[in-house]
């Protein structure tokens, strides 16, 4: 049961590099969460093009008449999913599970992971990003609102972890 | 070769995207390699349990502080052409308090929650449904909010600004920061953690770690890279922004430059 990790100061390391070497390629950070907004977009366009396309923040996801999936980071984010299955697959990690505390079921764990799942969709909308797109990339070019973000991240998660303590531990 | 490569034409959006697909496949076998895949890790770190998470995440952005600064100094990179995050206070203050909220209740954000769908949590999936629900849900009431999500625009704004003093002495300044946050943690740690699965590097490489980092800083804020920031950025393209170096004018052009407006601006998260 107890895993054992990759060394965090290494992983950190190495993190840094490949956003060093994103920046010097691209020109840009990394990012995922405008992914799901961008699958979440062309599901709304796909059933509702017309309402997609009168609301402001679809429309931008919609401009130029190209699919909203044709983006950077939607590629970046599938990337990363075949990156992590590659490491999880190698050392014998791919498990089909329900990741939770002892002390919590199955049914409430899902709810409170889509509960979660609804806060931080909206939050990194509002923010223009998320852990990766705004406060790890962000915070390396030095920008103020990345860095006011990532400290209001901890800010929120620490003062609201004593109530989902049983979820966890 | 100067970077950033693509903006200066080394290939196109094609070639970009394939780049895209590998720069993820990395990012995302380290997160996994970290166990960023598993939300009891993730949060374990608001239990002062495990640390891992304020780990990695100072670790890579003090090396990529330190990385691009360099890399201006050398003139391989052009600060200038790189896309810099804009600031608004109010919707991020707003949005990482929730997103805090987020992540300690769902077990993960954005990136994590992905590593932990392919490596077959259910919960990472529903996570990720969730996440869609909430941009839809924003999407949907964005007109009553678009006032509120412009709110305390500052610009393509960066901490020298703020401080007034050059990017060189402040990326010293989160070294030093980041060693004594490390410290912390793990003094905290070895108190509540399991010490079964916290890492035990040796002292010797942690003592030269520390040493490098404080020395490469040290040696930035000594050389001030803010002066070849404006430099590089001169000549060809940009003979307008021939302004004073502390000022970064590149960086306010940026914004714009990213031809994305106020709205999205496409390259954030």
């Amino acid at each position: 049961m107890k895993e054992r990790y990759s060394n965090p100061y290494v992983i950190g390391t190495v993190l840094g590099l490949i956003l060093l070497f994103c920046f010097y390629t691209m020109g840009r950070g990394l990012g995922s969460s405008s992914s799901f907004a961008r699958i979440a977009t062309a599901g709304v366009n796909l059933v509702a093009p017309e309402h997609a396309k009168a609301n402001g923040y679809y429309a931008n996801y919609l401009r130029g008449g190209k699919s909203p999936l044709m983006s950077w980071l939607v590629f970046l984010t599938l990337g990363a999913a075949l990156g992590g299955l590659f490491s999880a697959f190698i050392s014998n990690r791919i498990k089909g599970e329900v990741a939770r505390g002892p002390s919590i079921g199955v049914s409430i764990r899902l709810w409170l992971a889509l509960g979660g799942g609804i806060l931080s969709g909206f939050a990194a909308r509002l923010a223009r990003g998320c852990t990766s797109g705004q406060a790890l990339t962000g915070a390396s070019e030095l920008a103020v609102g990345s860095w006011v973000f990532m400290l209001c991240i901890f800010i929120g998660a620490y003062g609201m972890a004593y109530f989902f303590k049983k979820e966890w531990l | 070769m100067m970077g950033p490569l693509y903006k200066f034409g080394w290939f196109g959006f094609a070639y970009s995207l394939q780049l895209a697909v590998l720069i993820g496949f990395l990012f995302g076998f380290v997160l996994e390699r970290a166990g960023f895949g598993n939300p009891r890790k993730l949060t374990a770190i608001f239990y002062l349990r495990d640390f891992a998470v304020l780990k990695v995440m100072f670790t890579a952005i003090v090396v990529c502080i330190i990385g691009l600064l360099y890399f201006s100094v050398f003139g391989w990179i052009d600060l200038a052409r790189v896309y810099l995050l804009p600031t608004f206070i109010w919707p991020q203050i707003v949005g990482g308090l929730v997103l805090g909220v987020g992540f300690v209740m769902g077990g993960y954000c954005p990136t994590t929650s992905v590593v932990a769908t392919v490596s077959g949590k259910l919960d990472g999936l529903v996570f990720i449904v969730g996440m869609m629900i909430g941009s839809v849900f924003f999407a949907e009431i964005f007109p009553l909010i678009e006032k509120f999500y412009v709110s305390g625009s500052k610009g393509a704004i960066r901490l020298p600004d703020v401080f007034g003093i050059n990017s060189g002495i402040i990326a010293f300044m989160v070294c030093l920061i980041a060693v004594g946050a490390f410290w912390l943690a793990e003094n905290v740690e070895q108190k509540f953690g399991d010490k079964d699965t916290l890492p035990r590097p040796s002292p010797k490489i942690k003592r030269s770690a520390v040493a490098l980092l404080i020395l490469l800083g040290l040696t930035l804020s000594v050389i001030n890279p803010d002066r070849t920031i404006s430099k590089s950025a001169v000549p060809e393209m940009k003979p307008k922004q021939r302004t004073k170096a502390v000022q970064k004018p590149a960086a306010a052009s940026k914004t714009p430059a990213s031809s994305g407006f106020k709205i999205i601006g496409d390259e954030g998260c």
